[in-house]
């Protein structure tokens, strides 16, 4: 017993002792670390602008979009994600009109088919298979489409987990569970090589579909967690008073559990979204051609070889940029919601 | 009434359940049987054939499949719990250094803990091993009077060899947990009433005491959750050893499957050795929350 | 007669242009109790703060026991002010993971340097003075909030202050346990403590004040002699206030 406790006080002890180290910063310390900081800096600056050889990038650039698509086509990919961001535009910026506001969520919703179709093609446009789809693209289509199916599937389960039917219940924790204890690489390599076997013979899906299906399995586990803690945060006086009112079951979730716990949930959804759009990377080692397996398989040009740190560098910048947009998306979601229903 | 219509609901989900199991599961027996593979266990002793860069024990192409499994989770081990110490130290500094917003040390961690969360986890490893180790090459970066030796082979401290797979990746996880990590510090610690803070100024205690016996034994509780889930996160993580060729236990599973075709099975040995992570992981954790509980009566 | 406090001109304001505190003076001789009143949002807790350097203040001069400070956040004169001014929350402030007696010792020890046994039997005898001595090795969630507050007072008085300071201390506690706090503070009026008490409670300002200021905007309305300011307050807004309390 006194041996745990011994053991628990040197844990203490070095945290204490890290504390000592930082807090008192004098003066000579400030001067070391200021000038390391300096010339850290003035290497790097020296080097992006002298050493390095930028035409890896720019002579790559359309590969990074677009991937293998076809150029006479890349028009439609390039269309949709300029919609994408029209659309995030108006998110952010739009007049406060309340029918623009219901509408907008179905928008957002309706360019996933949108991007599917322009990318696929049919209807008119040349079809293009799934392999010559790649880059950035690719990226954004696989994150929109898993976030499109696993939301109300995570809220589904959500609800199933405090079902008072014992099966539901315990089915939908034994999922969230599960789901919850795969590494995420696990659940995409055995989505691409279980998933053919489950379907009757004859039925192929493509690869990009079984990476879909497989991060929507994923994400649908831990949304159903976030959302479980934006369930539980509403008191339970609401729904003495909803109940009160006579509403019935489903009004109550439809009306006041869902929408309030969404609007809690929404700082850990898009916390899951960001891991989603950076999780995509995974697929370079399945074979897709996202964007980290654009650039590998640029480093493997032999005109580009050993230019490791521009495409790292650069990919960084891509994936940094669009996470810190969706940080800023959401936050102004975050605010249109408080303002419009007025807490 | 209800207890019925309770009973039957349940009765339909459950049928519903049972015949996609039924309808998936019959499609996954006529297309194994269709390869010809069948599911069984007694592959596991035949040899395994391939060998293996990182072995912490000793190990021959001629052992089995289920040694070659062994070593992969001794191996997975290995990088979670160095991973895991070093991860928590840096991440302790960093978010200590994040309290103090407005000094240049604070926003140097903010811009740490925003780049290292937002750039993917792959790319950060393939940073490491391959802009890191590998291109060192000839060169060795860090020779500290022959104790501390950093060069393409990897890190060699006081004798102990560490592969620059393991290196890399140690680096790799240990600086993208630290981040995740020295948000939960910093949470925790803004969690104390600030009215504590007043309470032990007013006493006239100095900043550093107040910290050190007031506010930190008071934050310890609210890091255990956050540490706990970015903990099982590192574990997880572990498995991107593959992508810079560590021998751990998926990527072993990896090769396996490769050369045997048996997904099925190794998926089940997978999902295994995870669960129980999760459960070391967990428990360890809770009883590190009891200790901290006990220490304060 | 020594002052313990003399203010002047305090001014503090907060973005925005909107004053906190807005040219305050004042000045507590030894052994006095001054009781500050006010509507909510007159800058009385951002005053009493600044007296202990919780708050700074903008433009002014402070003179605590001798001890000057400006609008310059000079640390070393505001730990000298801490160890011989003492503090009294609202919340209490107690810290939840030491015993009463811990919470008590904590300061003296560390910040003073005090022998630890002759500490702990001063902790002890004032424990004893508010009849809470049974108390002291139980936490602060096991006590009611009347005896938490006792707790904190004697916490304060434990590093032998000069001068003592209270921020609506009966303001977070149960009307039945209001009483038994006012008590002591009663007590240590009597015994010749000099105190600043920020309260509604008129029933003890009447009785124990020396003096009373009254707040308003982070302007000092009046500072009267307790018998003007309660029956015939020579301000339009003194008499308001004191109305609508009275109401209450």
């Amino acid at each position: 017993m006194s041996t745990k406790i011994n053991k628990f006080k040197i844990f203490f002890l070095s945290k204490i002792k890290t504390c000592i180290l930082l807090k008192p910063f004098s003066f000579f310390l400030n001067i070391l670390f200021l000038s390391s900081i300096i010339s850290l800096l003035l290497v790097s600056l020296n080097w992006i602008f002298f050493k390095a050889n930028w035409s890896v990038i720019n002579s790559n650039l359309s590969l990074f979009a677009f991937g293998s698509y076809p150029p006479n086509e890349q028009w439609r990919p390039s269309l949709w994600l300029v919609v994408l961001t029209f659309i995030a535009l108006i998110t952010i910026y739009g007049p406060k009109k309340k029918w623009l506001r219901k509408n907008l969520v179905f928008v957002w919703i309706g360019t996933v088919p949108l991007g599917i179709f322009l990318l696929k093609g049919g209807f008119g446009l040349i079809p293009v298979m799934s392999q010559n789809w790649g880059g950035l693209t690719l990226t954004i289509l696989i994150t929109s489409c898993s976030i499109l199916f696993s939301l109300p599937f995570g809220i589904l389960l959500a609800l199933g987990r405090r079902s008072s039917l014992f099966v539901i219940r315990k089915s939908c924790s034994f999922y969230i569970d599960i789901l919850r204890s795969i590494p995420l690489i696990a659940v995409l390599f055995f989505g691409q090589l279980l998933i053919p076997l489950f379907l009757p013979y004859g039925l192929e899906i493509d690869r990009v579909w079984r990476a879909i299906i497989a991060f929507t399995l994923f994400v649908s586990a831990y949304i159903a967690e976030d959302i479980r803690g934006g369930l539980q945060s509403i008191p339970k006086t609401q729904l003495e008073a909803a109940n009160s009112l006579g509403l019935n079951k489903y009004q109550i979730t439809r009306f006041i559990l869902i929408p309030q716990s969404l609007r809690v949930a929404l700082p850990a959804l898009t916390n899951q979204v960001i891991g989603l759009l950076q999780n995509t990377s995974l697929m370079s080692i399945l074979g897709l051609m996202e964007l980290i397996g654009i650039g590998r398989s640029i480093l493997a040009n032999p005109e580009f070889i050993g230019q490791y740190i521009e495409v790292y560098i650069w990919l960084a910048i891509v994936y940094w940029i669009l996470c810190t947009l969706m940080a800023f998306l959401s936050k102004q979601l975050e605010k249109k919601m408080s303002t419009n229903k007025g807490y | 009434m209800r207890l019925n219509r309770k009973f039957f609901l349940q009765i339909f989900f459950i049928l519903i359940l049972l015949i996609l199991g039924w309808a998936i599961l019959n499609n996954l027996i006529i297309n194994l049987s269709r390869t010809g593979i069948g599911f069984n266990f007694y592959w596991l002793s035949k040899p395994a054939g391939f060998s293996l860069a990182e072995q912490p024990l000793r190990y021959s192409p001629s052992d089995t499949y289920a040694w070659a499994l062994f070593i992969g989770w001794i191996n997975s081990l290995k990088v979670i719990f160095s991973s895991l110490v070093f991860a928590t130290f840096i991440g302790i500094l960093i978010g200590f250094a994040r309290l103090n917003k407005n000094s240049l040390i604070g926003l140097i961690s903010a811009g740490y803990i925003t780049v290292i969360r937002q750039t993917p986890l792959l790319l950060q490893l393939m940073f490491w091993y391959f802009v890191g180790f590998l291109n060192l090459r000839n060169n060795t970066f860090l020779n500290f009077k022959h104790l501390i030796n950093f060069s393409i082979q990897g890190i060699d401290l006081f004798g102990i060899k560490f592969s620059s797979e393991f290196s890399a990746l140690l680096f790799g996880l240990s600086i993208f947990s630290s981040a995740f990590i020295a948000e939960v510090i910093r949470g925790g610690i803004l969690s104390v009433p600030f009215g504590q803070w007043e309470a032990f100024r007013s006493l006239g205690l100095s900043e550093r005491k107040g910290f050190i016996k007031i506010i930190i034994p008071q934050a310890l509780p609210a890091f255990i959750p956050g540490l706990t889930s970015q903990y099982l996160n590192l574990a997880k993580n572990s498995t991107l050893a593959i992508a810079v060729g560590y021998s751990d236990i998926y990527a072993i599973n990896d090769t396996i499957i490769n050369q045997t075709g048996r997904a099925i099975e190794c998926f089940i040995i997978l999902l295994s050795s995870f669960l129980i992570l999760n459960l070391l992981i967990t428990n360890i954790m809770g009883i590190i929350n009891k200790l901290i509980i006990r220490s304060r009566k | 007669m020594e002052s313990v406090l003399i203010a002047k001109n305090i001014t503090k304001s907060f973005s925005k242009g909107i004053n906190a505190l807005n040219n305050v003076s004042l000045n507590l001789e030894k052994g006095k109790v001054l009781v500050v009143m006010g509507p909510s949002g007159s800058g009385k807790s951002t005053l009493i703060r600044t007296i202990n350097g919780l708050e700074t203040f903008d433009d002014g001069e402070l003179n605590v026991l001798g001890i000057k400070i400006d609008s310059n956040f000079d640390e070393k004169k505001i730990q000298k002010i801490r160890r011989r001014v003492g503090m009294v929350f609202q919340q209490f402030n107690l810290f939840p993971h030491l015993t009463i007696l811990e919470n008590i010792t904590l300061a003296p020890i560390n910040v003073q340097k005090r022998n630890k046994n002759e500490v702990k039997e001063f902790g002890m005898y004032l424990l004893a003075q508010m009849g809470i001595d049974s108390h002291a090795k139980k936490y602060p969630n096991q006590l009611s909030g009347g005896e938490q507050q006792r707790v904190a007072i004697v916490r304060a008085l434990a590093l032998k202050p000069e001068l003592l300071l209270f921020d609506e201390p009966t303001s977070a506690l149960d009307p039945e346990r209001i009483n038994e706090v006012l008590d002591a503070m009663r007590i240590l009026a009597n015994q010749g403590m000099s105190m600043i008490v920020v309260t509604h409670e008129i029933d003890f300002a009447k009785e124990v004040s020396d003096k009373v200021l009254f707040l308003d905007n982070g302007k000092v309305i009046e500072i009267s002699s307790p018998e003007i300011f309660f029956s015939n307050a020579s301000h339009e807004r003194s008499r308001k206030f004191l109305n609508q309390l009275d109401k209450n």
